[in-house]
């Protein structure tokens, strides 16, 4: 019975680390065989890894914020404006006192949470869909970052603040921190509980005493801390945060997420959604280096991510049925159904 | 006998009540159309204090509105169902380069005009098609759709080797009144299959409760490549008069109309889950009033610095402030999503 037991945990086991490392390994052999058959070298250059794993932390946040409310069907364009107001405030605080990178992005931190919370509290005040408000929201925070900087992009010179996006060791300290107190808060908390509770059953939640106020307060909190940090990521490399981008030009930065969080699902469903979150991220952050290397223009490497994100969705949307090919059960079925003549059952 | 007495004022006082409800729910339905009205009213009092030309600033409020207005009047179809689609910016910029190679080409503006609708019809089918089969979220569908369009786009500008597409001589076609017919006979016949043809009926049947629509046998793939059919329609208009405008296409052409639409739809009164409150007249009274709030905004901000971000704050707080209003009879007890 125990030697039983025993294999049937490790095919479990076996079936979960498969799940889990299927989608990335396949990914990585694929574009390693076609750099190595081009004759192209995805990390070129010493910057080349910073690039990648500057890439994972920043695509890892975005996914996660973008997973935490869309997957309890809120859906939030606010998540690059939340990005580009925390960075103009942290930035404008450092330029004026003269601090460094870890100033800066702790009060990117600070005005991320006080912005996401205030998304969050716009929406649990007015109760319009999430949609309506995060549109709502969006114009403001593009309106305030516009309006504080004079439309005038913001350049970063004179400070140190790309100390922290240019070391490999603080951000990667920083991937798996986030990843675990993400894990943390969702998987091991009365919070991650009920959240989880209403994301499957919002009116049940709500009946058995669940508080869905601060719950997704909490949420829209955690949203804009996780876009701050991708907001200071992204202009501490630069040099220059681009305020210019008046009538939604700040929503761009959430689509490439797309992709990501539906791979992170389901690898998730193997593991833990967020470990898939990571390895998504991980993979598409390749497939953006794979781009570099191949000098791809902007358009072809549109279309190639586009395609990737229709063909995954047609496979989760069709899962069953392309089992089922692949298994000749469809056939089976087929032919049966072929053979039985009409009304027989009946 | 007192019962005798108070029997008849029963009914009284249920009237009056009734009556007070229908009072409040008419103005609540017309919160957009007041609105309207008021920025009329508040663009004529500070166009006036600014000294402005009225017959020339009307003309621009019509070219500003109209492209939204015809693109967010075929967009109603796709809302009405419960979905949206975040492609229609760039679909525009695709039937404009399209209608714009065609006219460098030939110089016909009536074949520009046909393939400018057909280049969007075709990628409005797409999405719709492309969603229908393979069983996908229409939503993530328009996400990539938009991405490949863009990209698309971009092929198209840069394919007779600049960075723009001159389509010079069209603008000479371009006038107020072809705008205005052309919108009013989009607007006719999409007010026509939404409120006269069981099309409309059904849309709004399958956005309200989409579980029951389709156990009384109403096919939502059959109504969703209609409704994605006529948005098309509605772009490829749109794009033939993006070019007459400014025959000019570069990749920036009809950047904000995409997530426009969605704001000229709510402002307008239209819920954005679809269903039975859908109006098809939303898009043009919301389109209206944004150009209208835009238009009494930049003349009171004339001169202040950081006008166009203080302009934009404005307005979001009066897009919320108006979607409250308009709501406020259909609140829930949990919270919306």
């Amino acid at each position: 019975m125990k030697t039983l037991l025993n294999k049937q945990q490790l095919k479990s086991a076996g079936i979960r680390v498969a799940g889990t490392l299927a989608i990335p390994v396949i990914v990585i052999a694929v574009l390693f065989i076609a750099c190595a058959a081009g004759g192209k070298n995805m990390f070129p250059y010493d910057i080349s890894f910073t690039n990648f794993i500057r890439g994972i932390l920043t695509l890892m946040l975005t996914t996660i914020a973008l997973s935490i409310n869309l997957g309890s069907g809120r859906f939030d364009f606010s998540l690059g404006a939340m990005a580009l107001l925390s960075s103009v405030i942290g930035a404008q605080i450092v330029m004026q006192t003269g601090g460094g990178a870890w100033v800066m992005l702790l009060f990117c931190l600070l005005s991320g949470a006080v912005l996401g919370a205030a998304s969050g509290g716009l929406y649990v005040l007015l109760k319009l869909p999430p949609i309506i408000t995060s549109l709502g929201v969006t114009l403001l925070y593009e309106g305030i970052a516009f309006a504080i900087t004079g439309g005038a992009n913001m350049r970063l010179l004179g400070t140190d603040t790309d100390s922290i996006t240019n070391s490999v060791a603080i951000m990667i300290v920083f991937i798996v921190l986030f990843l675990a107190i993400i894990y943390f808060v969702f998987d091991n908390t009365k919070f991650g509980y009920n959240y989880k509770a209403l994301k499957e059953g919002q009116k049940v939640s709500v009946n058995t005493g669940i508080k869905e106020i601060p719950n997704a307060i909490v949420c829209y909190t955690i949203t804009g801390v996780l876009m701050s940090v991708v907001g200071f990521l992204n202009n501490t490399f630069t040099g220059t945060i681009q305020v210019s981008g008046l009538n939604f030009g700040s929503i761009g930065i959430m689509f490439g997420a797309f992709l990501p969080m539906f791979i992170g699902g389901f690898i998730g469903r193997f593991s833990n959604d967020k470990l898939g979150y990571f390895l998504a991220a991980v993979t598409m952050t390749l497939f953006s280096m794979m781009y570099s290397a191949f000098s791809l223009t902007n358009s072809v490497q549109s279309i190639i991510s586009a395609v990737l994100l229709v063909l995954f969705l047609i496979y989760l949307s069709n899962e069953k049925l392309i089992k089922d090919i692949f298994t000749g059960k469809h056939l089976r079925d087929y032919l049966k159904r072929k053979k039985t003549p009409a009304g027989a059952e009946g | 006998m007192e019962n005798v007495e108070t029997a008849p004022e029963m009914p009284k006082k249920g009237m009056t009540a009734e009556k007070k409800h229908k009072i409040k729910q008419l103005l609540i339905n017309l919160t957009p159309v007041i609105g309207l009205v008021l920025l009329l009213v508040l663009y004529l009092i500070v166009g006036g204090i600014r000294g402005i030309n009225f017959a020339s600033g009307f003309e621009a409020i019509i070219n500003q509105s109209i492209v939204v207005a015809i693109v967010a009047t075929g967009a109603i179809f796709i809302f009405t169902l419960g979905s949206f689609d975040i492609s229609l910016g760039a679909s525009t910029l695709v039937s404009a380069c399209a209608g714009a190679l065609v006219y460098m080409s030939t110089q016909n503006l009536f074949l520009m005009f046909l393939v400018c609708v057909l280049t969007a019809v075709a990628c409005s089918l797409f999405s719709s098609v492309l969603g229908s089969v393979f069983n996908l979220p229409v939503f993530v569908t328009t996400v990539a759709m938009m991405s490949v369009l863009m990209a698309v786009a971009e092929l198209l500008i840069t394919s007779r080797g600049g960075n723009q597409l001159v389509a010079s001589g069209a603008g000479a076609a371009d006038s107020l009144w072809l705008k205005i017919l052309l919108l009013a006979i989009f607007a006719a016949i999409c007010i026509f299959v939404f409120s006269f043809m069981k099309t409309g009926r059904r849309q709004k049947f399958l956005g309200g409760n989409p579980v029951c629509a389709k156990l009384t046998g109403i096919s939502l793939k059959k109504y969703a490549i209609i409704a994605f059919a006529l948005t098309g329609l509605g772009v490829g208009i749109a794009a033939f008069l993006t070019v007459l405008r400014a025959p000019t296409v570069t990749s920036g052409t009809a950047g904000d109309v995409g997530m426009s639409i969605f704001i000229a739809i709510v402002f307008g009164g239209m819920p954005i889950s679809g269903g039975p409150r859908s109006r098809i007249y939303a898009a043009i009274i919301g389109s209206f009033t944004i150009t209208f709030l835009n238009q009494v905004l930049f003349f009171m901000l004339l001169g202040v610095a950081g006008a166009d971000g203080i302009s934009q704050i404005v307005r979001a707080i009066f897009f919320l402030a108006m979607v409250y209003l308009a709501s406020i009879n259909y609140r829930t007890k949990n919270l919306p999503r």
